[in-house]
């Protein structure tokens, strides 16, 4: 009996704990039911401040649903290192392009091998040292291996930081983000509304560089220069391309050129249209086509030196409503970078009230910016954000304040992001969308509505079972697989760790596993009782000679929920995390639990021969 | 109440039945393994899943037709939820463009029937192969640990069935998904993520059943004569059908009832452990101790029970 009172106490623990553990979700549920019964909008407002600590407390304890279910995203991006090496290096030349060509389809075919290594044994293949490109002449190799190890690890913890930063201006309640491996970012972000918005906060590199435009003579010689470069056949998407290549004096884009459509290979000039005044411009239609072609190495070796063709951000629309984006010649070496800007703000310009955003620099830029302008008066100064031109301004005057504008946004959200990213720094290097997974909060919905069915259901189900084939001893059998689930849900709102549909799917399956241990018990005391033996000899014995299937059962369970839990990603993460808690507590629950409740009813008259059905 | 009650099958003397049809069912498996292989979803091959809900009912042709003029390529099939599709396509690093291409095209064509897109699964390869590694390595590590397991806790023969059955087990559900994959709008049988957790339960479960006839097996055959066997093989599982039965039978309600509620998400899922609890229920009963049995009366070396 002594032995019995432990354990007694043993499981009103648990069961308090467990309590105890779930009453902040019950909290949390109660009052959002609350909030949302209010009429007015005034009357809830009044309730949540009033009540503000009571509903801040109960939610940052409750369950936490995952992302499947309450509707989000989860994202695996990979920071590009390949690109970061590149900008490392300096005397680029043709065999560095090509060895660097060949490393990047390597890395294609392999997943999340060190990029690093990848390169080193691309140059020792061709016998070139790298310090030849890297760092100092008198490095060896395993020097500049580490050093650019270094800046790749740098480079992922300093994208986690940047990114995590845009995320929190941006608002989104408890953004999880952590690296994984050598180069890739895990993000789970919940509640997302506007996804493209939050795509373009994570992937914008945000590169500002300001840089001189090149005369309109020299951007029309170096026009014609490439004009007869051919377009990538493979990379039009536009049926029978139209063209304007017959220098019309009006922007008319959309004009089919006969020419163009019969002779096959389409050439730059049958898409690139001019205008006297020295205007180049690209159609709307064949943007992407014209930017790929512009910075192909064969087409950029016949511009100038240290020159480069960019497109403008945003179209310009003729009175016909057709949408062109000019085309600039830019000095390459940017006169500065945007590495300068200390602090951005989205607002509305005076004269036109189109959205922009205003800059300001720290001292150096200041500095530097009033000597670029002051050299400068009456160029353009072209604003160039991840290598599309914002905005060409004719410098009027010598600009001392620091200050800029980048105008040519499109939407006020757009210059909101614009601001983030700028406040929150450029990335190191351009990230990659690796992986995605969105729900919406409607299926999320559908998702929560079947797993509380499939929760309902299967307790009903398994609980009738046991009730109607082993009697009384079932409905001990069923107090347990309560407690069980009271266990589960708790340490799963303890530990924070996050619900999901597998880990729903987890508890159905543990309670039918759960009760398992029960039937192999109760079936023993039937044995025992059919031999002839008292019902406390027959507990006795049912009890100590299950004992060993169940333990093996439910070690080889764990083990293999340990290994899922080890090796699985996301939502299948949850599962195993639920099957563990489950299996381990049904150890308990099912072996302790039914114990006392039998001996305690025991030497009453509620039990007897008969109890076990 | 009592289902089996004092049952008396002759099981190791139809156990060649029982052999025969494993085999057929592992052959059947492995062939269509080998000549259809298996549907991998999007986890482990890579590709888009977006899944499409209507207002009102539709026609799949209809939302076929549109996908293929707005030049998205793919397929398009029936959800498991009410006026659902799920199009399926290449991997997309930039899906805000895909979900602006397929609202947009059938927003104008269907305009009387909003749609909503519900949810946007993108895999991209390297991340594919990554998981398909992972998943291998998982289902190698677990058959690993439960051999160790199986081969500390029984003897040597004992163990070395167990694993057996397991195998069994895990490659008839594998060979049912390879013939059944894609035949079934309601669940579309591809092996995902989700297919490998139930694998690895099924693993973990399958050697449950066996373990308790096991049990009885040992108990009954300690300091027994071996001519005594083959009687005392057949009433140690003849005692132990009952609960062989009703524990998985418990099981398989939890499973039904995520096959019925769980939504498409665990259809799948829930086909795959039911096959699982099946065939790893048959398998203790008909795989395992039929081939200890068997190897026992083979070898001239009695079993040597551990412990007393």
């Amino acid at each position: 009996m002594k032995n019995n009172r432990f354990k007694l106490i043993l499981i009103a623990v648990v069961a308090l704990v467990s309590v105890w553990s779930i009453w902040p979700t019950y909290r949390d549920y109660a009052l959002t039911q609350k909030l949302k019964s209010f009429r007015s909008a005034e009357d809830s407002l009044k309730f949540a401040i009033d009540n503000r600590e009571a509903i801040e407390q109960a939610k940052d304890k409750s369950l936490k649903l995952g992302l499947d279910l309450r509707g989000g995203m989860h994202l695996v991006m990979e920071v590009d290192i390949l690109d970061l090496i590149e900008q490392k290096a300096w005397n680029k030349d043709a065999t560095f392009t090509r060895v660097i060509e060949s490393v990047k389809k390597e890395a294609a075919d392999q997943s999340n091998a060190n990029v690093v290594e990848l390169v080193a044994a691309g140059f020792k293949k061709e016998n070139i040292k790298l310090s030849r490109y890297f760092y100092d002449m008198r490095d060896s190799d395993q020097d500049i291996v580490n050093k650019l190890n270094g800046e790749a690890k740098d480079a992922l913890v300093r994208a986690k930081e940047i990114i995590r930063n845009r995320i929190d201006q941006y608002g989104v309640a408890e953004p999880v983000i952590q690296t994984q491996g050598s180069q890739r970012l895990v993000i789970e972000l919940s509640g997302v509304t506007d996804e493209a918005r939050v795509r373009r906060l994570l992937m914008g590199t945000a590169k500002l560089e300001f840089k001189l435009v090149k005369d309109s003579e020299t951007l029309l010689r170096a026009i014609q220069r490439i004009s007869s470069a051919p377009l990538v056949a493979s990379a039009s998407t536009a049926p029978a391309a139209p063209s304007d290549s017959s220098m019309a004096t009006a922007p008319v884009a959309a004009m089919p050129a006969p020419q163009a459509a019969g002779s096959g290979v389409k050439r730059l000039s049958d898409v690139i249209g001019m205008m006297p005044n020295g205007l180049v411009f690209a159609p709307e239609y064949a943007r992407d086509q014209v930017t790929a072609v512009l910075s192909r190495p064969d087409v950029v070796a016949l511009l100038p030196q240290d020159t480069q063709l960019l497109l403008a951000a945003k179209p310009e629309q003729t009175a016909k409503g057709e949408k062109y984006f000019p085309i600039y010649l830019v000095q390459k070496t940017p006169e500065l970078t945007g590495g300068v800007i200390t602090e951005a703000k989205a607002t509305f310009s005076a004269q036109e009230n189109q959205p922009e955003v205003a800059m300001s620099m720290n001292d150096e830029g200041t500095s530097k910016w009033a000597r670029i302008t002051g050299a400068n008066i009456g160029k353009q100064i072209a604003i160039v954000l991840d290598n599309a031109v914002y905005s060409a301004p004719v410098v009027q005057s010598r600009i001392p304040s620091g200050n800029s504008v980048i105008n040519g946004i499109g939407s006020l959200d757009e210059a909101k992001d614009l601001e983030i990213i700028l406040k929150a720094g450029a990335l190191p290097a351009p990230v990659r969308i690796l992986e995605e997974r969105t729900v919406g909060p409607s299926l999320g919905a559908d998702y929560i509505r079947a797993g509380l069915f499939s929760l309902i259901w299967g307790f009903t189900a398994v609980a009738i079972f046991m009730i109607v084939y082993y009697n009384k001893a079932g409905i001990a059998a069923d107090l347990a697989l309560v407690l069980n689930i009271l266990v589960v849900i708790s340490v799963l709102a303890g530990f924070s760790a996050a619900l999901t549909l597998p880990g729903i799917a987890g508890i159905v399956l543990t309670m039918g596993m759960a009760v398992d241990a029960n039937v192999l018990i109760y079936e023993r005391v039937r044995e025992e009782l059919s031999e002839g033996k008292s019902l406390r000899m027959a507990i006795d014995a049912g009890y100590n000679r299950a004992f060993s299937s169940i333990l093996d059962s439910h070690v080889t369970t764990l083990a293999a929920a340990f290994l899922l839990y080890i090796y699985g990603v996301g939502p299948i993460q949850g599962f195993a995390v639920t099957l563990m808690i489950g299996t381990g507590a049904s150890l308990f629950t099912a072996i302790v639990v039914t114990r006392v409740l039998f001996d305690l009813l025991m030497d009453s008259r509620f039990m007897n021969e008969k109890s076990f059905g | 109440m009592r289902i089996f009650q004092k049952t008396s099958f002759n099981f190791i003397k139809h156990r060649k039945i029982a052999y025969a049809i494993s085999s057929i069912l592992l052959i059947a498996g492995m062939v269509s393994l080998v000549f259809r292989g298996l549907n991998y979803g999007i986890d482990f091959k890579g590709g888009s899943e977006v899944v499409i809900r209507f207002e009102k009912t539709v026609d799949v042709g209809a939302v076929r037709s549109i996908m293929r003029d707005a030049g998205v390529s793919g397929s398009v099939k029936q959800y498991g939820l009410d006026r659902s599709f799920l199009l399926k396509t290449d991997f997309q690093g930039d899906t805000s463009k895909l979900k602006t291409l397929i609202s947009n095209s059938l927003a104008s064509r269907l305009p009387g029937n909003p749609s909503q897109i519900l949810s946007i699964q993108a895999v991209g390869p390297s991340i594919a192969s990554d998981m398909k590694m992972s998943a291998i390595k998982a289902l190698a590590a677990a058959l690993i640990g439960i051999l160790l397991y199986v081969s500390v806790r029984f003897e040597f023969k004992f163990a070395t069935a167990g694993v057996a059955a397991i195998f069994h087990d895990v490659l008839t559900v594998l060979g049912l998904f390879s013939l059944l994959g894609g035949l079934f709008d309601f669940m579309p049988l591809e092996v995902d993520q989700s297919i490998i957790a139930a694998f690895l339960t099924i693993a973990g479960y399958s050697i449950t059943d066996t373990v308790v006839v096991y049990d009885r097996i040992r108990e009954r055959l300690r300091g027994q004569k071996p001519s005594d066997y083959e009687r005392l093989f057949n009433e140690s599982m003849n005692q132990t059908l009952s609960r062989t039965i009703i524990t998985s039978g418990t099981t398989m309600l939890s499973v039904i009832v995520l096959f019925i509620f769980a939504g498409p998400a665990i259809r799948s899922f829930a086909f795959a452990m039911f096959a699982g609890i099946l065939v790893g229920t048959y398998s203790s009963i008909f795989v395992a101790a039929p081939i200890v049995f068997d190897w026992q009366t083979r070898s001239k070396s009695p079993i040597k029970f551990r412990g007393a």
